[in-house]
Formats: structure tokens, C-alpha cells, sequence
């Protein structure tokens, strides 16, 4: 009987083309986060039982710490970068016109790899207050490079800004290696734990840190939606529905890298979030932005809420989030890009 | 006057000149064909008079002075159809048909009354059945129309079209010309490239011709325009004309 249930969803999961509609799944995209996050709060090592909400509000149990202090920043912090990582992909694979663009592709990772690499090395690896300074302004230095290499004659175009991003990623990456070997070799562990990406270091503070600069960029990327879905039609064809195509695209791009930067500050690199997101979005709602945008973040804060999950409780000791998003990531990809190749073109 | 009228336009790449004192005005409810030998400028032409490029001179439309007007209101009196259009993603055809709206919409998210404009722009082009189609899927005739279709949602009085017959096939080149002319004959001014003379002559009041290097060489009714030593001077082709019924046809001489 299971058997033949799973059959028939497999089989409807097959049989249905990419972007069949939102109605259907607005109520899906609304409550699957909320879902995921009881469940997440609910599992873990230490089992906290929702049987007793209320005695977990008013004692001083060591459940309330684990709750309030380890688990709930915890998720929040996974659900807030999911759902930047999200909508900021799917913003730029829009607007660049490049399905296969990501925050990451603009010099943000290596920048702010860099930058926590720096202070990590300056100031000590235990440090972390001055690690996420350090990594948010070396993220937006490395965009704005980016952005400044890639303009030419006064004009932005989506391949020269993909080839600089490329181009800075590679210098950052260097400052970075020449770093890691002038450095003693436990704070060259340091930097590659932070490199990997990691949620089990977050606490009330990170969260404080990177909320406010999320929730600009996911507000700000919202308000664009519609300018964003003009935008891909082409430059030409922008300026002529009267759109001030660099400038409107500029601003996106700054929306998107403040919202990355902010969460990859606190969290590290984790990756290929924001490449799968978008996609997954994608192969459920469509490619039209205005509901392209907000489903992706809610897609996003559910995928990484799950490999949160994944990692916490999968093995006897805890793996980090960006090592299972990347081992889950890379096959996904090729499968939602094996589905949806005509569909790009 | 009303209707489009372009004053003095030059327009350079660098030291390449490419448009060389255009002038000439269409009334609207008018069609105006640009033709020329390829690369000669039509493009450009086209550009310069909707200002995605920055040409010397005037523009203008109803007597305002296009360079005086923001993006937004500009695209509120001129809509503009590409000559290419490659999709990049499925969208519905009646979304991108709505994104005429744009300047009208300015941030906002297009209203129901919005797709109904966009669905009724998209019957009056004949391509209403595929509104809830994904545009990546279409045709290159049926891509033209919807194109046209968003520009008319535009609701501009002026209306610019590069090569719109282009890459078409014989009846999907008339029954562009023919949605062309009613569009004009709902009183908007359309200005296009076109590269058949014949096609050029049945459909449109006007005609440009152009040189290489953006001279003008004629500028007026079609039968003016495209005398044999017109069409001599531009293609350098020898030409045979015959009348029916007060339509002329334009036939290269073979073999000469």
C-alpha cells in the first residue's frame, strides 16, 4: 500500500511540467517553513518534548537554555539565510539574464572568505565579533570591484559582470591562500572551518547582526519584482517600457549583495544554496519573478532547514551545513537541470 | 504639427558617421518604411528617434522635445518592437504582452484590469489562443505579434518597428503589414524598417530611402521614392516597373 502511495506521487512528480501554477502551492509555500521549523526545534540529541510548552516557558530548565538560547537562534539564523540566499539568486538569474549566476558569482564568497581570513589572522580566530565586520565589508568591496571592472563605456552588461565577478573571486582567492600560509596552522584551520559554513556557532547576537540587512535586501528585492521581470526581456527592450536599465539594475544588484553579504557574515560560505534554491523554485512556480521572488524565499528558508536538520542528527557528531548542502546540492543541480534544459532556452 | 516629426538628427559611432541630417514628419494614422541597402543605418535611424541612442538634433512628438521627456513618459508616447527577441525564460505569452504596462504600472504589479488590456491587445494581433502559453514555445510570426501586442498595451502614438517582416514566411509578412495598417488607421503614427520595395509600396504612405552612411536620399509618397534611378543610386540594381489596377511592382532585371 505504501508502496503504491509512493508510486503514484513519484509518477505525479514526473509527469508535471515546470511552473504549473502558484495557487496551488501558496498554501504549501506559506506553512512548509513554519512546519519544518516545529520539527527542527522538536529534534536534535538532546530531546526537548512539546508536550510540555508550557513548563518550558516558565522554568529554568536546561531544556529552556537548549530551546530559547541554542535551537531557536539556530533555525532562525538557517531560515533567514535560505530565504536571502533565495530570493537573491533568483533576482540575479533574472535580471543577468544567466540562469546559472549566483551572489557568490559577483566576488561576495571570496571576499568575505578573505575578509574573515584577515581578522582571523589579525586579531585571533576566537574573535568572532570582529570576524563578521570584517567579512561583510570585504564581501561589499569585493562586489563593488566587481561592478567597477565590469563596466564598460558606461554601460554594465551581464557577461562582463559575470567575467569580473569571476576575476575578483580569483584575486580574493589568492590574498586569501597567501594568508592561510603566513598564518600558524590553527588558525588555517579556523578559516577553513569557516570557509566550509557552519549554523552550530550561532546565537540572539548573529542573529541581531544579520536580520536587519536580510530583511532590507529580501524587502527591497520584492519591491523590484516587477522592474526585475522587465529587466530579463533585454536592455533594449527595458529602456523602451521605460526603465532606467543601469541604474534599476544596479540597485538590485546591491540589494542582493547586501542581503548575502549580511548572512554569510555571521554563517560562512555555505553553498550552492543560493544556485539550488532558485532552481527548485523554478521547477515548482515558474520563472515569472512576481511569484518566482517570494516563493523562493520560503523555499529557501525550508532547504535549509532541512539540511540543518541533516546535519545536526544524521551522525553521532555534528557535521557542518555547508558540507551537506554542497554533497546535496551538486546532483540536484544536474537533475533540475537535466529537467528543465528546454525550458531555459 | 502632430504626429512624429524628426528635426536635424545626426548620430555617430565614434568618427563613423551614421545618420546624417534626417529630416521628415509623419502625420498620424501614417506608415512610414525606412529601406536601405543592409548596414546602411535603418536601425540606428530607429534607435535615435525612440533615444536608446543620444543623437544630435530633434525629436519630436505632438511638439514636445523627446529629449526633454524621462524614460517613463517617453515610453508612454512611443512603442518600440526589436528586430530580435531571443527568450530567455517560459514566460506566459499574456505576461509578457502585459509588460507594456510598465510605465504606466511604474513598481507596481500589474492589475486584473491590466490583463485584460493585455488580452484584448493580444486578440486584436490574432494571437488571443495563445495567451496562457509559454512564449519560449511560439513560433517567430507568433512571437512578432505578441511583441506588437505589448507594444500596443503601451498605448503609445507613436509606434517603432525594426524589420517586422523579418525572418517570416510570405503570409506571416502580410498579415503583419495588414495588423500594421489597421493599428495606423486607429490614428497611430508607425515607423518601420522594411526591405521588400513591393511590400514597402502597398502598405505604407511614406517611404525613407536610404543611403549608406545615413544619407537620405528620398523621402516621400512610394511611388516617388522608388523610381529606377532611386533604386539604382541605393542597391545598384536595375529595376523594371509595371502597374496594375494603380499598384506598382518593382522587379530586378535579370541579366542586364
Amino acid at each position: 500500500m505504501v508502496f503504491k502511495e509512493i508510486m503514484v506521487s513519484v509518477n505525479y512528480i514526473r509527469c508535471w511540467r515546470p511552473g504549473m501554477g502558484f495557487q496551488k502551492y501558496k498554501v504549501a509555500l506559506i506553512f512548509s517553513p513554519l512546519i519544518l521549523l516545529i520539527l527542527y526545534l522538536s529534534m536534535g540529541k538532546y530531546s526537548v518534548s512539546f508536550g510540555s510548552l508550557e513548563q518550558l516557558l516558565y522554568s529554568d530548565s536546561i531544556d529552556k537554555t537548549i530551546f530559547f538560547n541554542i535551537r531557536l537562534p539556530r533555525a532562525v539564523e538557517a531560515m533567514i539565510f535560505g530565504a536571502c540566499m533565495g530570493i537573491s539568486g533568483a533576482s540575479l538569474q533574472t535580471t543577468l539574464r544567466n540562469p546559472l549566476v549566483s551572489p557568490y558569482f559577483l566576488g561576495i564568497s571570496s571576499g568575505a572568505a578573505f575578509g574573515a581570513a584577515l581578522s582571523m589572522a589579525l586579531f585571533g580566530y576566537r574573535n568572532f565579533f570582529l570576524v563578521q565586520p570584517s567579512a561583510i565589508i570585504f564581501a561589499l568591496l569585493a562586489v563593488f570591484l566587481t561592478l567597477s571592472l565590469s563596466k564598460f563605456r558606461g554601460q554594465f552588461s551581464p557577461v562582463s559582470l559575470v567575467l569580473s565577478g569571476m576575476i575578483i573571486s580569483a584575486l580574493f582567492a589568492g590574498f586569501l591562500s597567501l594568508v592561510q600560509i603566513l598564518v600558524e596552522p590553527e588558525k588555517t584551520q579556523a578559516i577553513v572551518a569557516w570557509m566550509i559554513g557552519r549554523l552550530y556557532t550561532i546565537t540572539w547576537s548573529d542573529v541581531r547582526v544579520s536580520a536587519p540587512l536580510a530583511l532590507l535586501g529580501i524587502i527591497g528585492l520584492l519591491h523590484f519584482r516587477w522592474r526585475i521581470f522587465v529587466l530579463s526581456m533585454g536592455d533594449e527592450e527595458a529602456r523602451s517600457l521605460g526603465i532606467n536599465v543601469e541604474r534599476e539594475r544596479l540597485m538590485i544588484i546591491l540589494l542582493a549583495s547586501i542581503a548575502t553579504a549580511s548572512v554569510v557574515s555571521v554563517t560562512g560560505i555555505i553553498g550552492w544554496v543560493c544556485l539550488i534554491a532558485p532552481h527548485i523554485t523554478r521547477f515548482l512556480v515558474g520563472s515569472d519573478p512576481k511569484v518566482l521572488l517570494p516563493a523562493s524565499i520560503s523555499v529557501g528558508a525550508c532547504f535549509m532547514l532541512l539540511a540543518d536538520m541533516i546535519s545536526r542528527t544524521a551522525w553521532s557528531f555534528e557535521i557542518p551545513v555547508g558540507v551537506i548542502t554542497t554533497i546535496i546540492g551538486a546532483p540536484l543541480f544536474l537533475y533540475l537541470m537535466r529537467r528543465a534544459q528546454n525550458e531555459w532556452r | 504639427m502632430n504626429g512624429v516629426e524628426a528635426v536635424d538628427l545626426c548620430f555617430s559611432y565614434g568618427e563613423m558617421m551614421i545618420i546624417r541630417q534626417a529630416s521628415f514628419g509623419l502625420q498620424p494614422g501614417e506608415i512610414l518604411s525606412i529601406l536601405g541597402s543592409n548596414g546602411c543605418g535603418k536601425t540606428t535611424l530607429l534607435k535615435c528617434l525612440n533615444m536608446l541612442l543620444k543623437p544630435e538634433g530633434k525629436v519630436l512628438v505632438d511638439n514636445m522635445d523627446l529629449k526633454s521627456l524621462s524614460g517613463r513618459d517617453l515610453a508612454m508616447l512611443m512603442g518600440y518592437v526589436p528586430q530580435m527577441h531571443s527568450p530567455d525564460f517560459p514566460y506566459r505569452v499574456v505576461d509578457v504582452a502585459v509588460s507594456g504596462r510598465t510605465p504606466q504600472l511604474g513598481f507596481s504589479i500589474p492589475s486584473k484590469r491590466d490583463y485584460e488590456l493585455a488580452r484584448k491587445a493580444l486578440d486584436r494581433v490574432g494571437v488571443g489562443h495563445l495567451a496562457d502559453k509559454f512564449y519560449t514555445q511560439l513560433s517567430g510570426g507568433e512571437l512578432k505579434l505578441v511583441l506588437i501586442a505589448r507594444a500596443l498595451v503601451q498605448e503609445p502614438k507613436v509606434l517603432l518597428l525594426d524589420e517586422p517582416t523579418s525572418h517570416l514566411d510570405f503570409k506571416n509578412r502580410v498579415l503583419v503589414l495588414k495588423i500594421l495598417r489597421e493599428i495606423a488607421d486607429d490614428g497611430i503614427a508607425v515607423i518601420m524598417s522594411e526591405h521588400d520595395p513591393n511590400l514597402a509600396s502597398l502598405f505604407s504612405d511614406k517611404v525613407l530611402l536610404m543611403m549608406n552612411k545615413g544619407e537620405i536620399v528620398r523621402y516621400g509618397s512610394a511611388k516617388d521614392v522608388l523610381s529606377p534611378e532611386n533604386i539604382m543610386k541605393v542597391y545598384g540594381l536595375e529595376i523594371e516597373v509595371f502597374e496594375k489596377e494603380g499598384a506598382r511592382y518593382i522587379f530586378p532585371r535579370l541579366g542586364a
